[in-house]
């Protein structure tokens, strides 16, 4: 049983039972699923919780499913790792990587949002799983869709490149390469998805697909023993994980496991491609949208005009945080730094957030001696051609003793 | 057909009727659902009725004039 009361339009606050819908008739605002917090107080504990498998179904109760998880069984619960010697490197006392560049099966955090939206799905009746993507959404739904047994549908620019593709195609859903550029690929996705019985995730599906993006915010809390960090610094595209993991931290107030919410909630984007960090800055309620530049590495980021920016900005706000932008040398060197650091790689999205978390600990939003969570959401593998030749370089060598030794003499040990 | 769009103005169009003036010359009507203004920028979503070839073309006019015209449910490539 579930315990969802509806869904709510964020603009004018009107009502809709559960349904395949993502916007209010009325005002064409974005939908909100709403819970009934009472009676999961009464049945959810923390100890419960933690007697559950280490995946993010551990925290049901809080997602919008009535039935039983039907993907992503494998997905969640990944590392929280103290980093001392990053900390060290940026002048602060304590610094943790919430690590989703480990997640199964596709290793990014959209496999969280895709395990609820393909469960949903199930639940509404739907076969046919569908996705516009340039990488991270697409390998999701087709892997997850894949062994839930969905019929998949990846709509992608034609232009995108071949090694972009491969880790969805090897999934074998109907990859359609649209000819044209991205405005051109939304809006034809845009009609698709209202002509279509299909579950196109991030549109019909978005209001239940979104929320599995709180897990990642109540995991930090649990494995900080359910205390909460001072800051929280997350990576914004469409601006729905920050969203979400302030509404998930909020509806642990909300059922009692948190006491007082003090959690700052700090945005990170690309320079490339700012609409939210822009409005945080120039303080207006307002996203403006953006065109992305095309060249950025940062491609996972370059979304122009936000789904959830208002509730990205919002959030921030309300919790006293703030947004900052970096630009590709300093994703670049943000990246390096947390792998000869720390052993972990991540995507150029992983990049940004860590490059912001350092601008923001220079220009003092975040204090050196307080407790900063930076959000990690996918692994460098996906966009290895970000550091092409921006590494250090290989010692070549003959394939004997001397020439090794001649090499080793250049090398500091 | 109908379009529901979001659009974006520049501070220079905010006290311009620009909807008013797109309808009129495009024979389309327009839906007024929700609407903000600050000092620095304006945004409307609305819904747009009319020919298809008018709604291409008053649209386009919008943009001409530096205005944002989006998708109301946001970018969908993601």
């Amino acid at each position: 049983m579930g315990y969802v009361k509806g869904l709510k339009c964020r603009e004018c606050g009107r009502i809709y039972p559960v349904a395949p819908v993502y916007v209010c008739e009325f005002c064409f605002g974005s939908l909100d699923v709403i819970y009934d917090y009472k009676s999961i107080k009464r049945v959810l504990t923390k100890k419960e919780i933690e007697k559950r498998e280490k995946n993010l179904w551990r925290y049901r109760e809080l997602l919008p499913i009535d039935g039983d998880p039907q993907a992503g069984l494998n997905s969640g619960f990944t590392p929280l790792t103290k980093v001392d010697k990053l900390a060290k490197e940026l002048g602060v006392k304590a610094l943790y990587i919430k690590d989703d560049s480990t997640i199964h099966p596709s290793l990014s955090f959209k496999d969280r949002v895709v395990a609820v939206a393909l469960t949903k799905a199930r639940e509404f009746g739907f076969d046919t799983a569908a996705c516009a993507s340039t990488g991270n959404l697409a390998h999701s739904v087709s892997a997850q869709g894949a062994r839930a047994g969905f019929k998949r549908f990846i709509f992608i620019p034609a232009s995108l490149e071949p090694t972009k593709i491969v880790a969805s195609l090897v999934y074998e859903p109907n990859l359609i390469a649209v000819d044209g550029n991205y405005d051109d690929v939304n809006r034809l996705c845009s009609e698709i998805g209202s002509k279509y019985k299909w579950a196109f995730v991030n549109i019909n599906i978005r209001p239940f697909y979104s929320e599995g993006s709180k897990t990642h915010g109540f995991e930090i809390v649990e494995q900080l023993d359910w205390k909460t960090p001072d800051n929280i610094v997350v990576p914004c595209a469409s601006g729905s994980l920050l969203a979400k993991i302030w509404k998930g931290l909020n509806e642990f107030v909300e059922i009692g496991f948190i006491k007082e919410l003090k959690t700052k909630v700090f945005a990170a984007q690309a320079t490339a491609c700012p609409p939210i960090s822009t409005a945080i800055k120039q303080g207006v309620d307002i996203i403006k949208p953006v065109k992305p530049d095309p060249n950025t590495i940062s491609k996972s980021l370059a979304i122009g005009n936000p789904a959830e920016g208002y509730d990205a900005l919002k959030a921030v706000k309300e919790s006293g945080g703030y947004g900052e932008d970096v630009s590709d040398e300093e994703i670049i060197y943000a990246i390096k730094l947390l792998a000869r650091t720390e052993g972990i790689f991540t995507e150029t999205a992983g990049g940004v957030t860590l490059a912001v978390t350092k601008k923001l600990i220079e220009n003092g939003k975040i204090g050196r001696d307080e407790v900063t969570v930076v959000c990690i959401t996918g692994n460098g593998l996906k966009t290895q051609e970000a550091l092409y030749n921006k590494t250090v370089s290989p010692h070549y060598i003959k394939p004997n003793l001397s020439s090794f030794e001649e090499a080793i003499k250049k090398i500091s040990t | 057909m109908t379009k529901r769009v979001k659009l974006t103005f520049p501070q220079h169009l905010i006290k311009e009727p620009v909807i008013f003036k797109m309808a009129k010359k495009y024979d389309i009507m327009p839906n007024i659902r929700r609407a903000k203004v600050t000092e620095t920028v304006g945004e409307m979503v609305l819904e747009l009725e009319g020919a298809d070839e008018n709604l291409e073309k008053g649209i386009q006019s919008l943009r001409d004039k530096g205005i944002d015209v989006e998708l109301i449910e946001g970018d969908i490539v993601e």
